[in-house]
């Protein structure tokens, strides 16, 4: 915290120097007796001063930001927003005694903010919104965003007008029309404000998307009415007619739906362009991101809603695009989103406390408070009365509570401050008051309301959001309610909400999907697969982390009741083959999972330790072999990224350790063979080159192989003869081997060696092969990492063993926290290895990252 | 259109409707003349076929499954007349006021027509094979079998507590608590 404090002081007096210095430098250049010499370097500020302002800005603002965070009571009791205007207050004041106000880059102007920094936010926000609740209470937030934006702006505006012939103002005159153009521009919820504040309160869903669906959609109506008002003022109070009124309610409409429809129009095209995008992933992002920009700048050049247009240009690009684009360029997305958003609003904020600081004030009490007063009192009035007009044709209705937070947590923000800043003085003469005003509105909401609502928010109990976990059976009831209910309407003919979305659905799926869409779906409900899929990978990274005993595994306590238990198997030697004994193991709901495995695994933990300690000990110690293992890779490999150097790499360093003692000892059944004839029981493949190379291989760095390791091992693959005729090709030229079946040799050897000391992954092995082999699918190959949807294949285990046995990130893990014990200097068993493994790893470390991120 | 079926329906009929099922007077009129549509025969019941005629409800995915439990729960003989019609409509209405609930639209009543939904051979159980059944009508396509079973068994492992490998109602109701069924399973009723 400390630290951030001074860089912060540090850069910010970097910045004094510089500037100081740069004056210096531009009056010495200009002395005109100095003869011209080379420069070796020269300094040149004036080249970089602007970007190099902003730069600096960002910087200061992330720094900002990280020290925030880095103590918890200060924000746990302050909004962030606050705290950043604070900031900004402080650096403004510094600027102002430095008299760098002057300077362009360091104040906000409004065309900066609309241009700049105001659509990153409207398009993380729209690009996150979450359709379902933003549809289910559309009537509502429209009402409120239309027509209680149009009352406040009224009621506001008349009523301070009023004001002015009491001796309140002191004197000062007010016009009727200015007032209005400010009550235009301070009667408008505030979308920044509203994001900063309720993310940080958690309040329900229905709750959040009212406000902030308000704070969005009012944009178009603030706009409207703010120039509506502003020309009037421009053309004077005699000459307006009625004509002009009427073009002024008319523009609304234009404004409004021509934002909404150039966004759709630049979402449908951004969409429809992303179909093509399969061989040039890398700019998916990009296209997302360019095309939402230009949406808002488009509207803006029509001037129509931009914060409409970029809003639904997200929400459309989110239904399709994520399909479309791969699993990284969605993630990237979501994430530069994430981050352009956050800066900005740091930024604007900053900015707000720095612009504050200026000499075009004029404080006028009676008016300031007049106007604080004035907003909150029509905006509880006006929620009032909405929200019980709404509640007519709500099912859900709103409550008293409710009714109060959505008035408490009508924030005025940046957006009113920008329009303030850019009213023309030479129209509005008060300009100056007003922009104090606004200041004092702004500041009050985001402060005091700002930091009391969270408080308010559990004092009265408001239903918060829960965050909870999917569960199939939550997602699939759902579905189905949803879709009785659109029935039942339908018969009942009601045609209430349920079937008006069914319809939009349907013809979602049978006209835009299929326009829009690579591959166009085939199943009828993507979304019940993927909640699965995400159920799946969450349990595997949950069983990950509990392994490591990072999470306790209470939460998953109620998906293993339903798995077959390990020691329901039955036992192994009335078998003589390994796939028999799983066929005739495998229960007929298979559920694999690990959880139920990984309780009874209790007793071994203190055996691991013991013996992580006894190889630590008696191994020999590591050699710098990372560099030999990289450069075999850019010999062999062709298409190697880091991650897969980084899988390569922590892969060698298990086999290696391992392998030899276990091939040594269990030849010819060694487990690459029992692995191979469980998957390809009715395919002969042989490892007979392989067996002499492997006794041949290992010199004997074990004098002391763990003898409890040894029998484990042995015990598990004893019964598993393998008729020997069967093994007749070379593993090395054997292609055939398909993608799966070679999984499971790594798996093999990672369950194994991982078994010996961490718990979870000694069962994969034996849980992999129950679920491929009852699928029978180890001839498919796994999953495509591009495929935008879900498998092909069915979800079997190897779904949930991609997932953590080949997660970089867990290999990383695993490489760093077990110290590499064993040297390597046998290329015969790598260069099999290597062979083998070079696809599945690359298949495999592709599809794992994906998971990962995408969580 | 809704003078000319109310004569129709019998007075006594309509005050007895109006008190069991909490409909209001408006609405149970308009709900006839809205079953005096599909009954397009004029026969006094609806069959499979005349709710199935419904494109909406032709092309849900869980359409026919619907009707099956309407007509064989609410119904008989695969008819249904209004008197039965309305008892299944009564469990769509609101039930958050406490005056406005009867025996019909209870949250359990309505947590029962779902679980219902699934659990066809009225064992108070939702078995493998059962679950299986709806998670193919909702998925279809051409899902992978294998992929299927994996969905319903982890769903059944979600559910399941006692082991059983089947989902009673109270197991059922119980994971539904997080939702909200009492808003999602109620309809506005225009009157």
């Amino acid at each position: 915290m400390y630290q951030n404090k001074h860089s912060i002081f540090l850069i910010i007096l970097l910045g004094f120097i510089i500037h100081k210095y740069y004056c210096k430098e531009q009056t010495y250049e200009h002395k005109p007796n100095k003869p011209l010499r080379f420069h070796v370097a020269e300094f040149n500020f004036d080249h970089v001063s602007d970007v190099y302002a902003i730069t600096l800005w960002i910087l200061l603002g992330s720094l900002a930001k990280i020290g925030f965070h880095l103590s918890h009571r200060l924000t746990e009791k302050f909004p962030e927003s606050c705290l950043l205007i604070i900031l900004g207050l402080i650096v403004g004041g510094l600027l102002y005694v430095t008299h760098l106000t002057e300077q362009k880059a360091y104040v906000l102007n409004s065309d900066t903010f609309f241009l700049f920094l105001l659509p990153p936010i409207i398009l993380e926000a729209g690009y996150f919104m979450p359709n379902r609740p933003f549809f289910d209470n559309l009537g509502t937030i429209l009402l409120l965003a239309i027509v209680n934006t149009l009352f406040n702006t009224i009621c506001i505006g008349l009523t301070l007008w009023g004001f002015q012939f009491t001796p309140l103002y002191g004197g000062t005159q007010f016009e009727m029309l200015p007032c209005l153009v400010f009550a235009a521009l301070i009667s408008a919820v505030d979308p920044v404000a509203v994001l900063a504040t309720f993310s940080e309160i958690h309040v329900n869903d229905m709750l959040y998307i009212v406000v902030f669906g308000e704070s969005l959609l009012n944009d178009a109506v603030s706009v409207v009415l703010y120039r509506m008002f502003a020309s009037f003022a421009n053309i004077g109070q005699p000459n307006i007619i009625v004509m002009d009124i009427v073009l002024g309610c008319l523009s609304f409409f234009v404004v409004a739906l021509g934002g909404v429809l150039i966004g759709i129009i630049f979402g449908v095209i951004g969409c429809f362009t992303t179909k093509f995008t399969e061989h040039t992933p890398v700019l998916e992002p990009l296209i997302v991101l360019v095309y939402a920009y230009l949406a808002y700048l488009t509207s803006e050049m029509v001037s129509v809603s931009g914060i409409l247009a970029i809003t639904f240009c997200g929400m459309v690009m989110k239904q399709y695009v994520s399909f479309n684009i791969s699993k990284k360029s969605d993630a990237t997305t979501e994430y530069v989103l994430k981050m352009l958003s956050s800066i900005m609003e740091t930024i604007i904020f900053m900015f707000m406390g720095l612009s504050t600081v200026s000499d075009s004030h004029s404080w006028n009490t009676g008016f300031v408070f007049m106007t604080i007063l004035l907003c909150l009192v029509f905006r509880v009035i006006g929620i009032a009365i909405f929200a019980n007009i709404a509640n007519c044709w709500r099912l859900l209705e709103l409550t008293r509570i409710d009714m109060l937070i959505m008035s408490y947590g009508g924030l005025r923000g940046a957006i009113a401050f920008a329009l303030a800043l850019v009213l023309d003085e030479a129209k509005i003469a008060r300009k100056k008051e007003f922009v104090t005003a606004t200041i004092a509105v702004v500041f009050f909401t985001v402060f005091i309301q700002g930091i009391t609502i969270g408080p308010l928010v559990k004092l009265l109990n408001v239903r918060r959001k829960q965050i909870e976990e999917p569960t199939m059976s939550a997602k699939l009831t759902n579905r189905m309610m949803d879709h009785v209910m659109t029935c039942l309407e339908e018969i009942s003919g009601s045609g209430g909400s349920n079937s008006l979305r069914d319809r939009v659905r349907n013809l979602d799926r049978n006209y835009f999907k299929r326009w829009l869409l690579r591959e166009p779906p085939d199943r009828k409900d993507i979304k019940l697969l993927q909640t699965f899929k995400k159920i799946n990978t969450l349990t595997a990274m949950r069983v990950h982390d509990t392994a490591r005993g990072l999470v306790p595994s209470a939460s998953t306590a109620t998906v293993q009741q339903g798995i077959p238990e390990h020691h329901h198997l039955r036992s192994h030697s009335a078998y003589g083959n390994v796939s028999e004994l799983i066929a005739a193991n495998l229960p007929e709901n298979t559920v694999p999972d690990l959880m139920s495995y990984e309780n009874h695994e209790g007793e071994h933990h203190h055996n691991d330790a013991e013996m992580h300690h006894f190889l630590d000990t008696n191994l020999y110690s590591a050699r710098p072999r990372a560099a030999i293992h990289l450069r075999n890779q850019d010999e062999t490999g062709s298409s190697d990224d880091g991650t897969h150097a980084r899988f390569e790499k922590s892969y060698h360093h298990r086999d290696q350790r391992y392998l030899p003692t276990r091939l040594e000892r269990e030849l010819p059944h060694g487990p690459k063979t029992i692995s191979k004839t469980v998957h390809n029981a009715n395919r002969p493949i042989a490892l007979k080159n392989l067996s002499p190379k492997h006794t041949r291989s290992p010199p004997t760095t074990h004098q002391q192989p763990n003898p409890r390791s040894r029998s484990r091992s042995i015990a598990a693959h004893q019964h598993s003869p393998i008729p020997s005729g069967q093994r007749t090709k070379s593993i090395s030229k054997d292609s055939r081997i398909s993608p799966l079946a070679s999984t499971h040799i790594e798996n093999e050897g990672t369950g194994r060696t991982a078994a010996e000391r961490s718990r979870p992954w000694r069962h994969l092995s034996i849980t992999e092969e129950t679920g491929a082999s009852s699928s029978k699918t180890a001839n498919i190959p796994l999953a495509n990492g591009n495929d935008p949807n879900l498998h092909h294949i069915p979800l079997t285990v190897a779904d949930f063993g991609g997932t953590y046995t080949k997660s970089p990130e867990y290999m990383g893990e695993y490489a760093t926290t077990t110290k590499p014990e064993e040297p390597s200097s046998r290329p015969d068993v790598r260069d099999i290895f290597n062979k083998q493994s070079k696809d599945v790893s690359e298949q495999q470390d592709d599809g794992s990252t994906e998971s990962i991120t995408r969580l | 259109m809704g003078s000319n079926a109310s004569i129709m329906l019998q007075q006594e009929d309509l005050q007895n409707i109006c008190q069991q099922t909490g409909f209001t007077g408006k609405q149970v009129q308009r709900l006839y003349s809205r079953f005096k549509l599909l009954d397009k025969r004029d026969c006094g019941y609806l069959t499979r076929e005349d709710l199935l005629i419904i494109p909406e409800v032709n092309i849900n995915p869980l359409g026919e499954r619907l009707i099956d439990v309407i007509m064989e729960d609410y119904g008989e003989n695969n008819q249904i007349n209004f008197k039965q019609f309305m008892y299944l409509l009564a469990k769509f209405r609101q039930g958050k006021i406490k005056s406005s609930i009867t025996n019909y639209n209870t949250r359990e009543s309505k947590l029962r027509f779902l679980f219902d939904m699934y659990d066809r051979n009225h064992d108070m159980k939702i078995d493998r094979t059962e679950l299986l059944d709806v998670l193919k009508m909702m998925v279809g396509g051409n899902i992978h079998e294998d992929q299927i079973a994996t969905i319903a068994d982890h769903t059944i492992g979600e559910l399941d507590k006692d082991g059983d490998k089947s989902i009673t109602f109270e197991e059922f109701c119980k994971t539904l608590e997080r939702i909200d069924a009492d808003d999602k399973m109620s309809m506005k009723f225009l009157s």
